[in-house]
């Protein structure tokens, strides 16, 4: 049995486990108590900020009091808390993509100001990127941390006009796809399995369609989604490289709508509406791909054909719902649930074949405000993610499945005793169940019969306090303490996650960046290659399988320039990662009732610099960022055991995107992204060998170096248009795109090939060929809203 | 109406267009330098019962070298059975009969019983040196192999085995049609994790025929020789396939590459009624 333990072996350690800890306390106790004397003759200003044309809850929105020269934003349910001495003051509420709006109140006792703010009027208002301002983002001591509203990325130009809020995020600094097409994410030199997926606050295990070339999240749905890729706040855990933290839209809870589009290969329905005007609403979306309608008409019109091979039909669908109500001033209630699934399904003469996988999430949440300055959000979630794979022949049958629930409880408080400090602190448990490789195979009279598979449980937990300190406006320190841990009843693990990050103006428009951040990872993806399958399973650490662990570094500069039009940002980090995962040569993943065996353990590295440049104001909008990095893994018994660059070690990375208002109906938007070749392993020698049975002789590839050379470079530009019409009621538009116009034959795999000779078919040489996915596609999508 | 016109014609125009360019060739040319790496002794041999012990020695190559076949023709191969040495005689023919090239043969047949061991050594004049050894297994007999046909005339079939629960288990399975020596319809490993001790089956999809004459064929093989055979599979399959990670042929012999087996099988002929 393993008992708890803390990683512990070396000073710098014993500084994170044991004084770093008695120094937070210290801070925290301190700066409060002396901020709670202080704080004894002042009242507070608080509630919650909401859209004026949806009633929907507004994050991040700035409230200030400029006589005061203070001021706070709201938090990720609109909810606000600013203390003042009584007197009365002017409050400023501003947001991009509202208008500002001030009020002035007389501030005698703790009051309560519930805002709702109205859309700008201005056309301009629908092209502005709504999450954050630059000034909030220059102020704050969050770093490494990227925010995107769906409308950002509806104006950008998709392919095959699927707009896909992932592949957005692809576009900025630090963040790698994982090939052409795909809606994989690789952050800092971090795993695919290394990124915690929340929809709701619900884990989301398995975030793509299509085998990854779509993600599950459908934009009519999703408000907005952020990035964390460092810096990562306390009460986020369970996952080493990134947090993708997305938000679904609420439902408008002052009138009924209807909203969607047609594309070429989906269409997309939402219905949103209030329950009760003003006091709660609903929304519901739908989403599917009809690839399968046309396939079916084929298969249809080739049945009497017996040469014929049906075509497999496939589709996928999502579909998201969620109503949230008022259940007084200080209580609101929301409830979330997602339903997504890929189907694949073949038939043809007694041969039965289906392959379904896919994600269920549900969250049940509350908000509520003790008072003034305590609010909590509890929430209950459950989410899964399994696939099916099964098989039929006359008289016998095969089928393999596995997944992985979850049951979750957490809460968090936001604590605000004064203007100097914001106190978060929470905890949370998960119940994960794990059915790994679960096969039932064998004949109907039951004389064959082969079964095989597990199941582990485990519980996940962590507790985290953290204090957003302003002891000055040129000085903003957060600082934070994360106790995370897994039992599965012999095995227990606990790790604590020291979170600093620390921000110092410069000067108004200049301010200096760090932090530090520890991360404990308890569950891993048995994934069977670097793309992203549905047939990867999720597996728990055991006295084998050990926790991973990182550890990020992190310093920056911001500046806004141009009169805060432009934010300009810089960002080195390195990344130090543990108990990093892959499989041993020639692994049996899929069914294979000792799992442990296949694993291999080894270390990584990344490191780089991120430069970032922000415009969001004005008719042009959009961003360049460029990104230099390396990233690093090692394991005894790969490249006989020297480092090796990660497939997706990527040493330049440029994305532009910028989105032009060229009339007041008429957007158009481009793209351009560079980035260095793939690394990949080639085959430096060859032997040939005939098999035990005859006639087989065939030449095999032998690889030594792994991830020695690099693909080609890899470009793309995209651009769309998008054009309002006009219809008699309601809104609508033409999105056109233009994925990868200058045709471009980027890499997407390479291959040695073996040259024949036409008459004898015997081979006469070898050559590399360079096979490339998507050619120029152009995509039209119609949009309605009414 | 005219624009309303011109969108329309522009929505058909590029609903069209975005289908066109699926005709396009994807795929192109690359350059690479490859390193030069000495060249490796590379052995494939196969023992089976009451045959004469053949093998096939060459070398391995840099990958874009010319097709050619890299004999190794100093080279002094011996297979040691119960102490006794037995060196094979450098003579490359083509053997008609199995479709197979051979380097090196003895008229020596294998006449090893289950748990005998054999032992390879070859050594040449660069002073390379590889060995290996096998042991033989128990043949696991079939015992029945059933077809079922569908709407479409089509059989699949199916073989039915016992599987000794004393031991790990590693088989071969192989389906030919007319002969044994033609390439197989189908052939695959498995091992016997999921049915240790308990009656098995292999079985194929809708690939027969009424009057096909098929033969079947199970082999009991080595975990050494399961493990190069997948592991060949995997290094072929790395060279063409985006999912795949590169993999390392994991061979039987030390100092080299390759395969030093003996194949043990029970094999039923069936003509399909």
């Amino acid at each position: 049995m393993t008992t708890g333990k803390f990683y512990h072996t070396t000073p710098i350690k014993k500084v994170v486990y044991f004084v770093y800890p008695v120094i937070l306390v210290a801070l925290w106790l301190g700066s409060s108590s002396l901020n709670m004397a202080f704080a004894q003759s002042k009242v507070t200003i608080s509630g919650t900020v909401r859209a004026g044309d949806s009633g929907e809850n507004l994050i991040g929105v700035a409230v200030q009091i400029p006589a005061l020269q203070t001021g706070t934003s709201t938090n990720t349910y609109g909810f606000y808390s600013l203390s003042v001495t009584p007197g009365t003051y002017t409050v400023v509420y501003s947001y991009v993509g509202y208008q500002t709006l001030r009020r002035e109140v007389a501030v005698t006792q703790n009051t309560k100001l519930n805002i709702e703010l109205p859309a700008s009027t201005q056309e301009l208002g629908e092209v502005s990127i709504e999450a954050g301002s630059l000034e909030e983002k220059l102020k704050t001591s969050q770093m490494s941390v990227d925010q995107l509203t769906t409308r950002e990325a509806k104006l950008l130009p998709a392919l095959f006009g699927e707009v896909d809020i992932l592949k957005t995020l692809q576009l900025k600094p630090g963040v790698q796809s994982g090939g052409e097409g795909s809606a994989g994410l690789y952050v800092r030199g971090g795993g695919p399995d290394q990124n915690l997926f929340l929809l709701d606050e619900a884990t989301v295990y398995n975030a793509s369609h299509l085998f990854g070339f779509f993600s599950i999240f459908n934009s009519d749905a999703v408000r907005s989604v952020d990035l964390y890729k460092g810096g990562f706040p306390a009460q986020f855990g369970g996952r080493l490289s990134s947090v993708v933290d997305v938000k679904l839209k609420e439902g408008n809870n002052k009138r009924f709508s209807a909203s969607g589009g047609l594309g070429l290969i989906a269409s997309r329905l939402t219905l949103e509406g209030p329950i009760k005007k003003n006091k709660g609403s609903f929304i519901i979306s739908g989403r599917r791909t009809y690839v399968d309608v046309f396939t079916n008409l084929v298969n249809k019109v080739n049945e009497d054909d017996p040469a014929y091979n049906p075509i497999p039909g496939y589709y996928f669908y999502d579909l998201n719902a969620k109503v949230n109500y008022d259940l007084g001033q200080n209580d609101r209630l929301y409830l979330s649930g997602y339903l997504g699934d890929d189907l694949i399904g073949f038939r043809n003469s007694g041969f039965n074949f289906d392959f379904n996988w896919g994600n269920r999430a549900g969250t049940l949440r509350w908000n509520h405000i003790f008072n003034p300055k305590l609010f909590a959000n509890t929430s209950f979630t459950a989410s899964s993610y399994r696939y099916n794979i099964t098989n039929s022949l006359e008289g016998f049958s095969f089928n393999l499945t596995s997944n992985i629930k979850d049951l979750s409880f957490k809460s968090d408080f936001d604590y605000v005793p004064g203007n100097a400090h914001t106190f978060k602190f929470g905890v949370q448990a998960v119940q994960h169940t794990f059915d790994v490789g679960r096969l039932k195979a064998g004949s109907e009279d039951n004389t064959i019969a082969f079964s095989s598979g597990s199941t582990f449980t485990g519980v996940e937990y962590g507790a985290y306090a953290a204090d957003d300190y302003n002891p000055s406006p040129n000085f903003t320190l957060n600082y934070g303490l994360r106790f995370s841990g897994f039992t599965n009843g012999k095995s227990n693990f606990n790790g604590l996650e020291p979170r600093i990050s620390a921000r110092y103006a410069l000067s108004e428009n200049t301010s200096l960046k760090g932090s530090y951040t520890r991360m404990m990872q308890y569950i891993h993806l048995v994934a069977s290659s670097g793309a992203s399958l549905p047939t990867d399973i999720w597996y728990p650490s055991n006295k084998t399988v050990r926790p991973q662990r990182s550890q990020q570094v992190a310093l920056g500069i911001s500046h806004l320039a141009g009169k805060g039009k432009y934010l300009i940002s810089n960002e080195v980090y390195y990344k130090r990662m543990q108990n990093q995962v892959d499989f041993r040569n020639g692994a049996q993943l899929f069914v294979n009732n000792n799992l442990d065996q296949e694993f291999l353990f080894g270390r990584g590295r990344s490191y780089g610099n991120e430069i970032y440049v922000e415009k969001k104001e004005g008719r042009t909008t959009g961003w360049v960022g460029y990104t230099l990095s390396w990233t690093y893994r090692q394991f005894a018994e790969i490249n006989e055991g020297r480092w090796f660059p990660n497939r997706y070690d990527r040493r330049h990375d440029i994305s532009v995107v910028a989105i032009h208002q060229f009339r007041p109906r008429l957007h158009l938007t481009g793209t351009w992204v560079y980035g260095t070749g793939n690394a990949f392993s080639v085959p430096v020698s060859r032997i040939i060998l005939q098999g035990q049975t005859g006639n087989n002789e065939s030449f095999v590839p032998i690889y030594t170096e792994r991830n020695a050379y690099r693909q080609a470079a890899y470009h793309r530009l995209d651009l769309g248009m998008v054009y309002k019409l006009r219809p008699k009621r309601g809104e609508s538009d033409l999105t056109f795109s233009v994925y990868n116009a200058y045709n471009r034959r980027n890499p997407y795999f390479v291959y040695f090939e073996q040259l024949k000779d036409d008459a004898d078919k015997l081979t006469i040489g070898f050559r590399g060929r360079q096979v490339s996915l998507f050619p120029v596609i152009p995509s039209v999508t119609y949009n309605f809203k009414f | 109406m005219r624009i309303r016109l011109t969108k329309y014609s522009l929505f058909w125009s590029l609903l069209t267009l975005s289908v066109l360019p699926y005709g396009c060739n994807m795929e192109k040319n690359f350059e690479v330098d490859l390193p030069v790496m000495a060249p490796q002794l590379v052995a494939e041999c196969y023992l089976e019962p009451g045959k004469p012990y053949r093998l096939t020695l060459t070398e391995s190559t840099n990958y874009l070298a010319a097709p050619d076949i890299p004999l190794v023709k100093e080279a002094t191969v011996v297979i040691f059975y119960q102490g006794r040495p037995d060196t094979l005689r450098y003579a490359p023919f083509y053997d008609k009969f199995s479709r197979k090239y051979y380097t090196h043969a003895s008229i020596t047949k294998m006449q090893g019983k289950p748990g005998d061991t054999y032992r390879l050594e070859i050594t040449d004049k660069q002073g390379r040196k590889l060995t290996g050894t096998t042991t033989v297994l128990p043949v696991v007999p079939l015992d029945t192999v059933e077809y079922t046909y569908n709407d479409r005339k089509k059989a699949f079939l199916v073989a039915k085995f016992f599987d000794p629960g004393n031991t790990a288990n590693y088989y071969f399975f192989s389906v030919q049609r007319d002969s044994v020596n033609n390439r197989a319809e189908i052939d695959y490993t498995a091992d016997d994790q999921i049915s240790n001790g308990r009656a098995s089956a292999f079985g194929t999809g809708y690939d027969f025929e009424k009057d096909d004459t098929v033969f079947v064929s199970l082999y009991h093989l080595e975990k050494p020789y399961y493990e190069f055979f997948n592991s060949v599979e995997g290094a072929r399959d790395a060279n063409g396939n985006p999912f795949a990670q590169p993999a390392t042929v994991i061979s039987t012999v030390q100092g080299g590459y390759g395969v030093f087996t003996n194949l043990v099988y029970d094999q039923k002929m069936i003509i399909l009624k």
